[in-house]
């Protein structure tokens, strides 16, 4: 009882601290004391309700959590207790399991005796650790200034808890954007009366509500999330008292006395004004209204912003950024209205979100059962729209009834968010583009859920009105490009922000939408995906009027099985497929992002603000759900060398090489060829053999024969089928762009590696789609341009890799017959160009030639084609050179010689040699393979070996292309590919001794790194911070009607680090990043000296005329990132990542770990002689 | 020709020997033996040679004369008394014969040869329950006429146990090179009973590619070295296996199996082969699930409930199987209690491909199976009207099913009734599901 009393002062005098605390809020806000009181009064209410509830509610709230995201916790081990049923067993085992304890136990003494004994080594070691502390104390102030020096617990703030805050934000946001406020304030207020729920709640949550209020002026509203906002224990941010100031300026007749207030409560809090305008995002009209009451205090107040112009601190660039007098960044060749009218024309592609172009397929003459078929289809799709709109309003029904818990968070408001037509039309989307052989249900629902949540971000862009904003800023922006305008000084991200910053009235662009969470996304898209498997029928005697006519679905929800597992599938009846397949559609749909755009790209100025104009983009490609990568990026300061680099990617416009691509089309309409990358349609197809299995005529042999031909013919068919389809979008999408000028806007992968957005078509893409694309821009050939081409064609032949430039270039004029030929008359000529390595780009650049030999003259000819230049395997040259190797390096290229080196080659006659020896002893496999080994059959281990493949991984590539040699034997592939992949593993550890020590540095380094319990982080020389996603898989279930489907998540970072991946991972995604920086270091000197670059990965492209200029660049920035000294920055980095909290207490094992990775982490692998090649 | 009739000569001149004590099964083996043993393989010159070892032999067969009345209370015990007997002369040197008691050897030299084994296995050591496991497989061994392959035995204790329990013939398969030479010797040493091949009874038949090499192999191989050919299913069971499953992947071996029982593909090309394995407890238990179980009534128990007759033979605590690695207890997580093996007695059924189930439309049930226990709480009338729209209540009301049963209620047996109307009918044989179990047939569910 006097427990219970004590409790009750306790709460009274929490309630009057309250109630004070209130009042004095209160008295700042500008509406009437009665008015005040009375909210104070409810404010008091409320407050008092959630102290009395919160012990109530706590359980209910476990659950809901729990439900809502089933996280499948990890499951412990329970070990079972031995002793207890040893009774039982025989006794024999004990003594045994004692005895090899007593025998692990001699062996530590045995090791003791042995570190004893190397008393010396340690003391070394002693010193060594004494001498890397001193080192770790020094650079503590250098690193500072890197944003990544936080503890590595820091980083992982992560998924399971921020999967649940944003959610709930999501919520809030989807609740306020269809302007269900009820909803969304009963929401915020059940999740803030229950502590278990409130946790999970931050001030931007708060500030969601408040926005809301502002807009209404309902300044007692806010003064009540105040309120609460001291009650959750949180502090107002800038974000709050942007949004409480934003209401007064709102209010007619505000008095300045409250404004005051609030300036001085934000003063106390540590926030300036100044900071409000630097740090918040605005939507619609705030700023202006921010402004406005600030005005009424301070009229003479003008924000004072900068430019965020913090200087880049890698050495690497610092004269790109400072000394810019000689350089001349290119400019478009557009105009400015010619590019003011191509974003229009972008802007309203995104704003429908999807697009339909004409298939190429529809080129084909009609015939009448193809009429037939789009016919029946357009009806069955009329009726289908009607029934999913039925559907979807009577399931949203249901959910709005059913849901009575406020702080359920329910799928309803996602329903709403978009018109319900809209919801159909992607669902029918999805009908169509279903491959005939299915989709698993979370692919699909994966699909649907991004389809909608993109639709959504642009609608939200309309609403927050920032849709003007960006035309202003992007038609100014125009100026920097076009080539009628005067010549800027200035990068395409530095004016941009420039721009943003002189048209700062209104919102901002970067509109800080929430990204759902993956699960939002897998749950809703189920949701739709649901409706459409239960609603969606045909009937099922449209094909063949025999049948009894029966309503039957066209999707259905089944499983597959594999190893233990079942996979939920979707799949289309094959009624359906065969309807589709029949009509052979004109149309295709695609969503917006798939197609290149029609405008430069908008700059990547901030982590998420760049590529598309309202389609959201990502600057970093992860994994679904893997949050660390974005966390990490946004702590970083200075990405500026990466956005330009990229931005840079992006602003190289392309178009399409017409005659290679109508070729092609013709082609693809006949009978497609395998042989040239075409692939065939399915009336190639092997038919599939039609039998009964009741047929009692054949032997049981027999049908299982018949059977595993089925099975072959099937999956050879559907695998035709989906190479044919994507040839059809790549077409289909060149097609459709060939009168157009296009860019791809550019992102990279965790490594930096770049790639261009749009998925199906683009420069990376295969033989055929590198053919059909040139650069937009003409340049003349140019004294040497036609050299160029000449051994760009010799080059693609993939014949002459060991001659030097000039044998290439020699042999190029001695087949011009050939090249002239193949130009003229492709298809029923010589077809020397078929015998190409790779056919269609050799067949492209012979046209270029031949047009270029026959004008006029061909210095002036003026050349679209891009010519590329191959880092001869990049990995391997990334390591002589941090190896400081000089035999390596030289059979890589990179010491100068008169005949380029070819690693593979050089291989392929070391494992030659090898084999020659075994074959004399007499090995049989060395005997079969005489005569087999080629530059070819090594090419792909080798290149990969330094990326980290395994014995095993390098087997399976040698077998794939022993394979393909037709007349090597069958069955000796396997042990040929066993016995080879040892001798080029044996070949390599030879001739690259520098690159073994590394790569092991890097391995045990990764390992110990992971065994403390951390996941493996750096930052590239340009200051790209990478960290490695490996790490155990937690499993979550996301329970939907229609199934449970399972998420193995492997990149979680709150679980501990895969340490197998994390060390297996770190030598090949090292060596990833520091050639991904190379590229960008290439690519930001090539925009200075105004050169046309792009690249795929490693390998450059240019036009003929600067071929030079740009080897030039690529040589000097490899050199000059070389001579950073790489590798003792790793060190320092990881040192200081690490090992920075110092264990003192020696003797301990974590110390003894410790001490570990602090001395291994110190020894920086020696290298050889410190010249760069 | 002639081997047949020297070896027909042989077990009557054995039978004659010990008329006293099996007389009946004695003439049994005589005249089956022929018949039961193609001719051919590596068997016969071993058994010509063991006639010729009868002779020094013959004394201690006499000696067991002695005692028929004690034959005749226990079996077992019987058994031991012999087996006691024989001991006594074991000192000579000479082969061993069938009724010499082998010495299951040092309980701590065995431990000690189990635990060095590389890869993690479960072992018998315990003379104890070797013995049990052979009674088991009895109960009257000396009479049965089918192969007992023993899977990975190891040190041999329990090949010794089944020898001395009077096992006619033994087909030791052992995966693990190290083992082999001592088995060898003891194949050697015996006239025939025992036969050892380096073999993996759980590697059979692999999906892969890849050059095949022991102790992988393919059954065909195996049966007709072993010179067992192809027999009726409704005939008598031919082999009987005896192991202990791997724990590593334990249920995926039990898939396995009971797809090829279905399909008689693998073993059961051969006949009813029946198996007596030690599964563990938990295993075991999902494996006998009853309809109504949701958690665990799977297709996985269907299946082998619907093919099997399934007996629980012994059960027996981890602790006494020695193990070759350190952890040595499975974690038991989940509903069940896993303290245990099992052993399992899985004799299919001799009618089960009787009524219009057949190996070649097994594949169809299969996938009917696995599909409406995906999830067994739906209801069956939907999965049906998803195959067959409308067909669903015509079905249930034949197989006198309410409408309104769930998956997870229906019997195994009931299952196999509704697949064979399902068969009979037009209309399924039109459904998708049949194209399915075409596509399926890969089965990527071997795991």
């Amino acid at each position: 009882m006097e427990k219970l009393s004590q409790e009750k002062k306790n709460k009274l005098k929490k309630q009057q601290h309250l109630e004070q605390k209130m009042q004095r809020i209160v008295k700042e806000k500008p509406l009437g004391q009665s008015k005040g009181s009375k909210s104070s009064l409810m404010a008091t209410g409320t407050s008092h309700k959630i102290i009395s509830s919160a012990a109530k509610k706590s359980k209910a709230d476990m659950k809901l959590s729990d439900k809502i995201y089933a996280a499948a916790s990890s499951t412990t081990a329970v070990a079972a207790a031995t002793s207890a049923k040893a009774a039982v067993a025989p006794k024999a085992p004990k003594p045994k399991q004692k005895d090899s304890k007593s025998k692990v136990s001699d062996k530590k003494a045995a090791k003791r005796a042995t570190t004893e004994g190397k008393v010396k080594v340690k003391d070394e070691d002693l010193a060594n650790v004494a001498e890397l502390k001193q080192r770790l104390n020094q650079q503590g102030q250098d690193w500072t200034s890197l944003s990544t020096t936080d503890s590595p617990q820091d980083g992982s703030k992560g998924s399971l808890c921020g999967d649940i805050q944003l959610s709930i934000r999501s919520y809030l946001e989807a609740c306020v954007f269809v302007g269900d406020i009820e909803r969304s304030q009963s929401f915020l207020l059940s999740q803030h009366r229950v502590m278990s729920r409130r946790k999970y709640l931050t001030t931007d949550v708060y500030n969601i509500m408040m926005r809301v209020w502002a807009k209404r002026g309902m300044l007692n509203q806010i003064g009540r999330i105040f309120i609460l906002l001291e009650e959750a224990g949180l502090k107002p941010n800038a974000g709050s008292y942007s949004a409480a100031l934003e209401c007064m300026g709102r209010q007619q007749n505000c008095s300045p006395k409250v404004i005051w207030r609030c300036l001085n409560k934000m003063r106390e809090d540590g926030l300036s004004v100044d900071d409000l305008f630097s740090q918040c995002v605005f939507r619609q009209d705030e700023r202006d209204m921010l402004l406005r009451a600030i005005h009424t205090v301070k009229p003479d107040y003008e924000p004072s912003l900068s430019l965020n112009a913090s200087q880049c601190s890698s050495p690497l660039v610092q004269d790109f950024y400072t000394k810019r007098e000689h350089h001349t960044y290119p400019k478009l060749d557009f105009t400015q209205e010619e590019l003011q009218e191509r974003f229009k024309r972008q802007l309203s592609v995104e704003e429908a979100c999807t697009v339909t172009i004409d298939s190429v397929e529809g080129l084909k003459p009609i015939t009448e059962n193809m009429a037939k078929m789009r016919e029946m289809l357009a009806e069955q799709r009329a009726q289908w729209h009607k029934v999913l709109l039925q559907a979807l309003r009577e399931s949203k029904m249901i959910l709005a009834k059913t849901n009575t818990k406020a702080y359920k968070l329910d799928l309803y408001p996602y329903l709403c968010l978009l018109e319900d037509k809209e919801y159909v039309d992607i669902m029918i989307q999805s009908v169509t583009n279903m491959p005939p052989s299915g989709e698993s249900l979370k692919i699909l629902a994966r699909d649907v859920g991004n389809r909608i949540y993109t639709k959504y971000c642009v609608r939200q862009k309309h609403q927050n009105q920032t849709v003007e904003k960006l035309g202003s800023i992007y038609d100014a922006y125009t100026d920097l490009l076009a080539k009628d305008t005067k010549v800027y000084n200035v990068l395409p991200r530095e004016q941009w922000c420039k721009l943003e910053m002189e048209q700062h009235s209104g919102p901002t662009l970067q509109g800080g939408e929430t990204t759902w969470p993956y699960i939002l996304i897998l749950e809703l898209g189920t949701f739709i995906v649901d409706i459409m498997v239960k609603n969606l029928k045909i009937n099922s005697d449209i094909l063949n009027p025999a049948y009894d006519r029966k309503l039957i679905p066209i999707l259905y929800h089944m499983y597959t099985f594999r190893s233990t597992r079942q996979v939920g599938f979707i799949k289309p009846h094959p009624i359906l497929t065969q309807m589709q397949q029949e009509a052979m559609e004109t149309k295709l749909t695609f969503d917006s992002s798939v197609m290149p755009m029609l405008c430069p790209p908008v700059p990547w100025t901030s982590v998420k603000f760049g590529a598309y104009l309202l389609t959201p983009a990502k600057l970093m490609r992860t994994l679904d759900g893997a949050m660390q990568h974005e966390e990490l990026l946004e702590k970083c300061e200075n990405l500026h060398p990466v956005f330009d680099s990229l931005n840079q990617l992006g602003n190289c416009a392309w178009r399409i090489n017409k005659p290679i691509l109508d070729i092609i089309i013709s082609i693809f309409n006949e009978r497609g060829s395998e042989k040239l990358d075409i692939p065939p349609p399915l009336s190639e197809a092997p038919k599939i053999p039609h039998f009964h299995p009741q047929d009692p005529t054949y032997t049981a042999s027999e049908k299982a024969h018949m059977k595993r031909e089925v099975i072959n013919a099937k999956k050879k068919c559907s695998e035709m089928h989906s190479l044919r389809m994507d040839a059809l979008y790549k077409l289909s999408i060149a097609h459709r762009m060939r009168d157009e000028l296009f860019w791809f806007p550019h992102n990279m992968d965790f490594r930096g590696r770049t790639y261009p957005c749009p998925p199906y078509f683009n420069h990376l893409g295969s033989d055929v789609t590198r053919a059909m694309l040139v650069f937009a821009e003409g340049k003349p050939l140019g004294p040497k341009g036609l050299d160029w081409l000449k051994i760009h064609l010799v080059n693609l032949t993939g014949l002459k890799k060991r001659s030097s430039l000039q044998g290439r270039l020699e042999y190029g004029n001695s087949i011009i017959e050939d090249i002239l030929d193949s130009a003229d008359d492709p298809l029923n000529g010589k077809k020397w160009w078929m015998e190409a390595d790779e056919p269609w780009q050799a067949l492209a650049c012979c046209m270029e030639i031949a047009n270029a030999v026959r004008s006029p003259d061909p210095t002036k000819f003026i050349s679209h084609f891009p010519v590329h230049q191959d880092g001869s395997c990049n990995g391997l040259q990334h390591y002589a050179a941090l190896g400081r190797d000089v035999i390596g390096a030289t059979s890589v290229n990179l010491v100068p010689c008169e005949v380029p080196q070819d690693v593979y080659s050089s291989v392929a006659q070391q494992v030659e040699e090898l084999r020659a020896r075994d074959a004399a002893k007499g090995l049989k496999i060395a005997q079969v393979l005489e005569g087999f080994i080629s530059r070819k059959v090594v090419k792909q281990t080798v290149m990969t070996v330094v990326y980290g493949v395994t014995r095993y991984g390098g087997r399976l590539q040698i077998e794939k292309r022993l394979k393909e040699i037709d007349e090597f034997p069958k069955n000796h592939v396997w042990d040929a590919s066993h016995y080879l992949v040892r001798l080029v593993f044996n070949g390599l550890k030879e001739m690259f001794t520098g690159t073994r020590e590394i790569q092991d540095w890097l391995t045990e380094s990764a390992r110990l790194i992971s065994k403390s319990g951390h996941t493996v982080e750096w930052v590239t020389p340009l200051g790209l911070p990478i960290i490695q996603p490996y790490h155990r898989t937690r499993n979550q279930v996301l329970k939907s009607t229609m199934q449970h489907i399972n998420l193995q998540i492997s990149h979680d970072a709150k679980e501990r680090p895969d340490t197998v991946k994390q060390k297996n991972a770190f030598p090949p995604n090292f060596i990833h990043s520091l050639d991904s920086t190379h590229m960008m270091l290439t690519s930001l000197h090539c925009y200075s000296a105004g050169l046309t670059f792009v690249s795929v990965h490693d390998c450059f492209w240019t036009h003929a005329l600067t071929v030079d200029t740009m080897n030039k660049i690529c040589r000097e920035q490899f050199v000059a990132l070389h001579s950073q000294p790489i590798l003792d920055e790793l060190s320092n980095f990881l040192l200081h990542k690490y090992c920075s909290t110092i264990q003192t207490e020696a003797r301990t094992k974590k110390y003894q770990e410790y001490r570990r990775l602090l001395l291994l982490l110190g020894k920086v692998p020696q290298t050889g002689e410190q010249e760069t090649g | 020709m002639s081997t047949q009739i020297y070896r027909a000569l042989e077990l009557m001149l054995r039978s004659s020997c010990c008329q006293t004590i099996r007389r009946r099964s004695c003439l049994r083996n005589a005249v089956l033996a022929p018949t039961a043993c193609v001719p051919g393989g590596p068997v016969f010159p071993k058994r010509a040679y063991s006639l010729d070892s009868l002779g020094p032999g013959r004394p201690s067969l006499g000696h067991s004369l002695h005692h028929p009345g004690s034959e005749r209370t226990s079996p077992s015990s019987a058994l031991v008394h012999r087996n006691l007997s024989a001991a006594a002369v074991q000192g000579q040197f000479r082969p061993l014969c069938r009724y010499d008691y082998l010495d299951l050897g040092e309980v701590e030299e065995n431990v000690r040869r189990a635990q060095a084994c590389k890869k993690t296995r479960h072992f018998i050591v315990d003379p104890d329950l070797a013995n049990v496991v052979a009674q088991h497989l009895g109960p009257d061994l000396q009479d049965s006429k089918s192969v007992i392959f023993e899977c990975n035995p190891g040190p041999g204790v329990l090949t010794r146990a089944l020898l001395n329990a009077g096992a006619q013939r033994v087909v030791a398969l052992e995966g693990d090179k190290t083992f082999l030479p001592d088995l060898q010797e003891m194949e050697e040493r015996l006239d025939g009973q025992l036969e050892v091949l380096h073999c993996d009874y759980f590697r059979l038949d692999p999906i892969g590619s890849g050059s095949v090499k022991a102790p992988t192999m393919f059954t065909d191989k195996l049966f007709t070295d072993l010179g067992i050919s192809e027999a009726a299913w409704t005939d008598d069971v031919p082999v009987k296996v005896v192991g202990i499953l791997p724990q590593r992947n334990e249920r995926g071996m039990l898939l396995k199996t009971v797809y090829a029982l279905f399909e008689r593909l693998s073993v059961f090309r051969y006949g009813r082969i029946e198996l007596n394995l030690f599964i563990s407890e938990k295993e075991y238990r999902k494996l006998v699930s009853p309809p109504g179980e949701m958690r665990y009534y799977r297709a996985f128990g269907v299946l082998w409930q619907m093919a099997c007759d399934i007996e629980l033979l012994h059960k027996e605590p981890w602790e006494s199987f020695i193990v070759s690695s350190r952890q040595s207890v499975p974690s038991s997580k989940g509903k069940f209690p896993n303290d245990h093996l099992c052993l399992v007695r899985l004799r299919p059924r001799a009618d089960l491909f009787s009524a219009g189930l057949t190996p070649s439309n097994a594949s169809t049930l299969l996938m009917m199976v696995k599909q409406c226990l995906a999830k067994r709480k739906v209801k069956l009338i939907d999965r049906l009207n998803l195959w067959s729209p409308d067909s669903g209540s015509k079905l249930l009301s034949e197989l006198g099913l309410p409408e309104d049963i769930l998956t997870g209620n229906v019997y195994p047996a009931e299952y196999l009734r509704l697949f064979q109307l399902m068969d009979k009918s037009q209309e399924f044989t039109q459904s998708w599901l049949y194209e399915e179990i075409l596509e399926n047939t890969q089965r990527e569910g071997w795991g």
